[in-house]
């Protein structure tokens, strides 16, 4: 299923109203760069059973680092989307944005583009903002960390894990 | 307070280097009574300025040489034209690579002092002995672990030179890689035992004990647990009055009088103006890379080829860390994430033994050192998928099941590998990149196919689900943090740049105290040896002063 023109403007319309909600201003991208960039993002890190790149804010991770440290990645970014609109157009005929194919669409697009530098630096900032420190925008709520296993603390005590507990002969 | 001394009044010493090293040096001179300048190139960070911020530190480097301004150039022979590539890395801050290590506080062995002998020459390679002994040198790592603050178990490693104290502190807690190493190693024969580690596993000197935050190997401590320099050592040195540690101080030349005697040091400040600080000796600590760099850079009519270069050796022999790392999965969680990296090692195979067929061999320790990025970004299996559902359901379920065995491997010293200045590229300073020649020896990568076998055996024996190894775990090295080799240590002047007190052959008044005068580089691991040395420098810097030998 692609979307038509009228229900791409809506979704990018409301993409735009979800980011005045958050009081965050984007930076780096567009409304319409940042829903094709997330629309990545997602299909990186999808949110399924449990949250993914969309639920974290990878995008905010994403614009701001283009914006700072990787401002020298904005023309790879540019020219890689670029790149992939047009074999979006030439994969999917008739579709007019990445957000607006379907799933199985977006992933057949990014497959096809696994191997580019673009999809690969695309790849290392979703992992970056899914992963990352909070301070820089994205792992909101801890998501990423909480996926991993991960709490968050300045101090642990003994036992570790399940294999000292049990040397230890303490609870596991 | 600080001591500020005058730039023109010459001080009893400058350091090049507050690191390691520098840090027993600016300690150890400071309070035997003399005045001490210490440059460092990085700025003063504290405790309060550590961080748990893995994209900062880790994956921008915010700590490490910045490779933008600091370029380095890299080529394999000495005939290839080098190009613009990160080779080496350091931590770039006072304490220096003490401040963000792993904290591995090994020893080396008394036959590492004199695999030459034992073994004979190996071909390809300049393997030789050193001038000095591990008895000589085991009165300095015995003074190194009480002044740090070690935790370990004496005794428990039998390949372990003799030791005149134990260990000042207990080991640390075990983790479940620990346990899990430790259960494997002794099913199949070997002995392992509880990781030596320059981290307090209870209060010391004034130093509280380890909290296991777990962010230890990459960071800077933010309890003042791990036993850098910065924690145990300049503190010391600055309240004795005597000593002045100036962070963000590049320095580019090594002043040489007409008598042929260093008279200071020639550095850029924090806003770029270039300062002559006077000194009646130097001793440079600038690490492995830059000191040989800075050698260089230092021409003059006496030194045309470098400073201490007369016979070329300045550079040469460079040695790397060499390393496979294997990684496995396991039923439970070990939650590796918790505490110090390494709580087991074992020694079984660091020998170099004639019956395998080649030189070397390998330290091995249980760790699972990756970050939650870094282990998303490529410490899956190259065979499961990258991105996408199944993969981040996989890095989910894994990430606490992991652990690792590293095998820390020899690197053998050959001539041609070496730091040299490029003829081009210069630094944000205008200053000659550092230009790095580096290719592995055969025996080198030999060493590392027989540990990848070891390292599956003993995962397998701990039950390891899934093994595999990191990428590039096999091919050798290009890029080190290990720096040594390139001012070696000899007591003949044709094949070696300092003495066995690492006093440059050439220069009376010029020492060299840092990775730079290792002969051999053990199985890795080095900073014990280094600041032994260092503490056996400084007691004979100290002697050789008050006598007027200096």
């Amino acid at each position: 299923m692609t979307l038509t023109r009228r229900e791409y403007m809506l979704a990018v319309a409301c993409w735009a109203e979800v980011l005045r909600a958050q009081t965050l201003k984007l930076i780096s991208f567009d409304a319409a760069t940042a829903a094709e960039i997330n629309a990545i993002a997602c299909q990186i890190i999808p949110d399924d059973e449990t949250p993914g790149a969309d639920r974290a804010g990878v995008i905010w991770f994403i614009d701001r680092a283009l914006a700072g440290y990787d401002e020298d990645k904005r023309e790879l970014y540019k020219l890689g989307l670029k790149e992939m609109q047009s074999r979006r157009a030439e994969m999917f005929p008739g579709s007019s944005s990445i957000v607006g194919l379907a799933k199985d669409q977006q992933i057949q697009l990014l497959r096809s583009m696994e191997q580019t530098e673009f999809f690969q630096m695309v790849r290392y900032h979703v992992i970056l903002g899914f992963l990352g420190h909070p301070m820089y925008g994205g792992n909101r709520d801890q998501v990423g960390w909480k996926l991993l296993g991960l709490e968050y603390s300045m101090h642990y005590e003994p036992p570790f894990g399940y294999y000292d507990a049990e040397a230890r002969g303490g609870t596991k | 307070v600080s001591a500020t001394f005058r730039y023109s009044d010459p001080v009893d010493f400058v350091v090049v280097g507050a690191g390691a090293a520098g840090g027993v040096m600016a300690k150890e001179l400071s309070t035997a009574g003399f005045r001490v300048v210490a440059l460092e190139q990085g700025p003063w960070r504290r405790e309060k300025d550590f961080t748990h911020d893995e994209v900062g530190v880790t994956l921008r480097g915010a700590m490490i040489n910045d490779h933008k301004k600091q370029p380095n150039t890299f080529r394999k022979a000495p005939d290839e034209k080098a190009k613009l590539q990160p080779a080496v890395g350091y931590c770039r801050t006072v304490g220096g690579g003490s401040v963000h290590f792993t904290a591995n506080y090994w020893r080396f062995h008394p036959e590492d002092f004199n695999e030459r002998s034992v073994l004979g020459a190996i071909p390809g390679a300049d393997l030789r002995d050193w001038p000095i002994t591990y008895d000589e040198l085991e009165p300095y790592y015995t003074k190194a672990e009480w002044d740090l603050g070690v935790s370990g178990l004496s005794g428990s490693n039998p390949f372990d030179g003799p030791r005149s104290k134990p260990y000042p502190l207990p080991p640390m807690p075990v983790k479940s890689s620990g346990v899990l190493f430790e259960n494997a190693a002794k099913k199949l024969g070997l002995h392992p035992f509880p990781a030596p580690v320059a981290v307090l596993s209870q209060s010391y000197k004034g130093r509280a004990a380890c909290s296991h935050c777990g962010f230890c190997e990459a960071f800077g401590c933010e309890v003042g647990a791990k036993s850098s320099s910065l924690a145990a050592l300049i503190p010391v040195a600055v309240k004795t009055g005597r000593c002045e540690i100036r962070p963000n101080s590049y320095v580019r030349k090594i002043e040489v009088g007409k008598d042929g005697r260093v008279t200071g040091a020639i550095y850029f400040d924090a806003a770029g103006k270039e300062i002559f600080q006077r000194a009646k000796a130097v001793v440079v600590c600038a690490n492995g890379a830059e000191t040989p760099r800075l050698l260089l850079m230092s021409k003059s009519n006496l030194f045309p080829q470098g400073l201490a270069n007369s016979h070329g050796n300045v550079g040469t022999h460079l040695m790397f860390d060499n390393g496979a790392y294997a990684l496995g999965y396991f039923d439970h969680p070990l939650n590796e994430f918790k505490s110090i990296v390494v709580t087991r090692v074992l020694h079984d195979f660091y020998r170099s033994d004639p019956k395998r067929g080649f030189y070397g061999g390998a330290g091995l320790d249980a760790r699972f050192d990756f970050l939650p990025a870094a282990f998303a970004l490529d410490g899956l299996d190259k065979d499961t998928p990258q991105w996408g559902s199944e993969w981040k359901r996989t890095v989910g379920q894994y990430y606490t099941h992991m652990m690792g065995i590293m095998a820390h491997t020899s690197c053998l010293a050959v001539e041609q590998n070496n730091i040299s200045l490029d003829d081009e590229v210069k630094d944000a300073w205008g200053l000659p990149a550092m230009r790095v020649t580096f290719k592995n020896h055969p025996d080198d990568i030999k060493a590392l196919h027989f540990m990848a076998d070891r390292q599956h055996e003993i995962l397998t024996a701990a039950g390891a689900r899934k093994i595999w190894l990191t990428p590039g775990s096999l091919d050798g090295t290009t890029y080190s943090v290990h720096l040594m080799g390139t001012c070696r240590m000899g007591d003949d002047l044709a094949t070696s740049v300092v003495n066995r007190h690492n006093r440059a052959h050439d220069v009376p008044n010029l020492f060299m105290v840092d990775g730079s005068s290792l002969v051999t580089c053990g199985r890795q691991q080095p900073t014990e040896t280094i600041q032994a040395l260092a503490y056996r420098a400084a007691d004979h810097i100290q002697q050789a002063a008050r006598r007027g030998e200096i």
